[in-house]
């Protein structure tokens, strides 16, 4: 599915990516952990192409991207979700999902429609009931609650209907109840859509809890690699990450 | 009658034809030359006025240096109509010399959006208005061509066509605001399509729309050769009803001017240009009646908007309205 191969990006002489590889499986769940500025957002943004790459190479389904545009990369599969919530604030839910929808056509210059009674409509609800948002279809974004915030980011890339979805920290700065409910969707959302999902994550209750596969970054560089368990007992990891005990 | 419950373009166009019509029984019962001159001005500033609304309201994007459009519209008309070439021809006739206005304005606003889009915020502000200045001073500096400081000289022939007689002040009026309510409610099309709300999702947030495959730099600059063009077309109105052009449309000042209609009247709502360009106009009708202190008095009354409303009338009151 994914593929990236010796991935180098260095910003005025550090290493924020340093010499990354890896091959993620079709529909499989994958974590991307690590400590604060180990690159993983850094990477994230390496693979949707919105920073340029200094060395090494990315593929989806063997179509090279290495050097593609943000857009020409996003129309060929892969989306994402980002840290920043309020994404378009004076666009209701409704209207948020049917934008990305037709970004996805090549809709947007269609100036002899109206917006509001196009027939995407139906396509929009279902994103918006696949993402649990259907009860805030039509409310203004900017008033939704934190997590439906993020979920809404969630179901714009999910109208993008992608090979790939990253989801950079979508727990970030929720409670812990609040965490496990968002996690829970997440993991739902994996199981009904069988996108292959990398995501960056913090809590190592979590990580340890739905990914198959778990990625340690430490200043740039994938340190260890493997299954929750295998990571569990990586000397490694215990070392730089993990301080002995969990979390 | 069903259609006019949706807000769909059918039902714009039917309003803009009442709309049209009503003003033309207005014509007829209020026979004062200066309330008619007033409505004109008001459509035909309101055009210049929601054209760069679509930059600010629509697309988050303020432009300070429209009025370089509005002065191209202009002067492209009083040209082609005054030219002794084109006269030796035949002469041109004035929807066609309108159709070219509106051209030259486009292709003008697509060589300037190129540049200008590609900035944000303060930047591109002022890069539109070092571009307005520059036309300013190629309209200063052709004297034998724009006349210079003294504005488009002599004026030019108003041919008749289709049995419409611009000379006649029914028929002008008449005809600014058939050409206005059509474009008006072209513009409602655009701004309520899939492309309208592209608009909207690069003023919320400019840097997302590129991760959902999105070229945002590419609508922006028709955005601004959409705005540019109607610019045009109420410059080149403002042409034939003065009968010339004149370089101060070309300048700094003249930009503010479709400002303060926004803020006055309210960028949020569709035809809160229209309304700001209604309470500019006839503030400036009453105050320069009364007092020489135009500009003292149009200055307290943006203060008591932007302090007190804290946004146009006409969004105020749909802002009022919709709570209850």
């Amino acid at each position: 599915m994914l593929k990236i191969d010796k991935l180098s990006k260095s910003f005025g002489g550090i290493l924020a990516t340093d010499n990354v590889s890896l091959e993620l499986k079709p529909n499989s769940i994958n974590a991307v952990i690590g400590p604060n500025g180990a690159g993983k957002t850094t990477l994230f943004n390496l693979i949707t192409g919105k920073i340029s790459i200094d060395a090494g190479s990315i593929s989806i389904d063997d179509t090279d991207i290495t050097n593609l545009k943000e857009s020409e990369i996003t129309h060929l599969g892969i989306a994402r979700a980002f840290q920043i919530t309020n994404i378009f604030p004076t666009l209701t839910v409704k209207e948020a999902i049917k934008v990305a929808l037709l970004a996805k056509q090549h809709g947007l210059n269609n100036m002899w429609n109206r917006f509001k009674t196009h027939s995407i409509n139906h396509e929009a609800e279902d994103i918006a009931e696949l993402a649990g948002l259907k009860s805030s279809f039509n409310i203004i974004s900017s008033e939704l609650s934190h997590g439906d915030q993020k979920l809404l980011d969630i179901a714009l890339a999910l109208a993008l209907k992608p090979k790939v979805l990253l989801l950079d920290e979508p727990t970030a700065g929720m409670g812990p109840e609040e965490r496990w409910k968002m996690i829970e969707k997440i993991q739902k959302l994996w199981k009904k859509t069988k996108m292959t999902v990398l995501f960056i994550e913090h809590d190592m209750d979590i990580v340890f809890d739905i990914a198959q596969n778990i990625y340690v970054l430490q200043q740039g560089g994938i340190i260890a690699q493997g299954t929750p368990k295998e990571i569990k007992s990586n000397k490694k990891v215990i070392k730089a990450y993990l301080g002995g005990g969990k979390k | 009658m069903s259609f006019l419950h949706k807000d769909n373009f059918h039902r714009d166009a039917f309003l803009g034809l009442i709309v049209w019509l009503v003003l033309i029984v207005f014509y007829h019962i209020f026979p004062d030359p200066g309330i008619h001159d007033i409505i004109q001005k008001v459509f035909i500033l309101g055009l210049f006025a929601m054209s760069l609304n679509i930059l600010i309201g629509y697309l988050g994007l303020i432009a300070f240096g429209h009025a370089a459009f509005f002065a191209s519209g202009a002067y492209t008309l009083g040209l082609f109509l005054q030219s002794d070439y084109v006269l030796s021809l035949g002469g041109l006739s004035i929807p066609i010399a309108m159709i070219l206005a509106v051209l030259i304005s486009s292709i003008l606003a697509a060589l300037i959006g190129v540049i200008c889009i590609r900035l944000n915020d303060i930047y591109f502000s002022f890069l539109t208005l070092a571009f307005q200045m520059l036309i300013y001073s190629i309209i200063l500096a052709l004297v034998s061509i724009t006349g210079g400081d003294q504005g488009l000289m002599g004026g030019f022939p108003k041919p008749p066509f289709l049995g419409i007689d611009l000379g006649r002040p029914f028929d002008f009026y008449a005809f600014t605001i058939f050409i206005s309510v059509i474009t008006i409610v072209l513009l409602r099309q655009i701004i309520e399509s899939p492309f309208g709300y592209g608009l909207r999702m690069i003023r919320d947030n400019s840097e997302r729309p590129a991760a959902l495959g999105f070229n945002s730099q590419k609508h922006k600059l028709i955005a601004f050769i959409i705005a540019g063009s109607i610019a045009g077309l109420a410059g080149s109105l403002q042409a034939l009803l003065d009968v010339g052009a004149y370089p101060e449309w070309a300048f700094w000042s003249k930009s503010a001017e479709p400002l303060f209609m926004i803020l006055l009247g309210g960028m949020q709502s569709f035809l809160g240009p229209l309304m700001g360009a209604l309470i500019f106009e006839l503030l400036n009708d009453f105050v320069t009646a009364n007092t020489r202190y135009y500009g003292l008095v149009l200055g307290l009354v943006i203060l008591c908007f932007v302090l007190g409303l804290k946004k146009g009338l006409l969004d105020w009151i749909l802002f009022k309205f919709n709570r209850k």
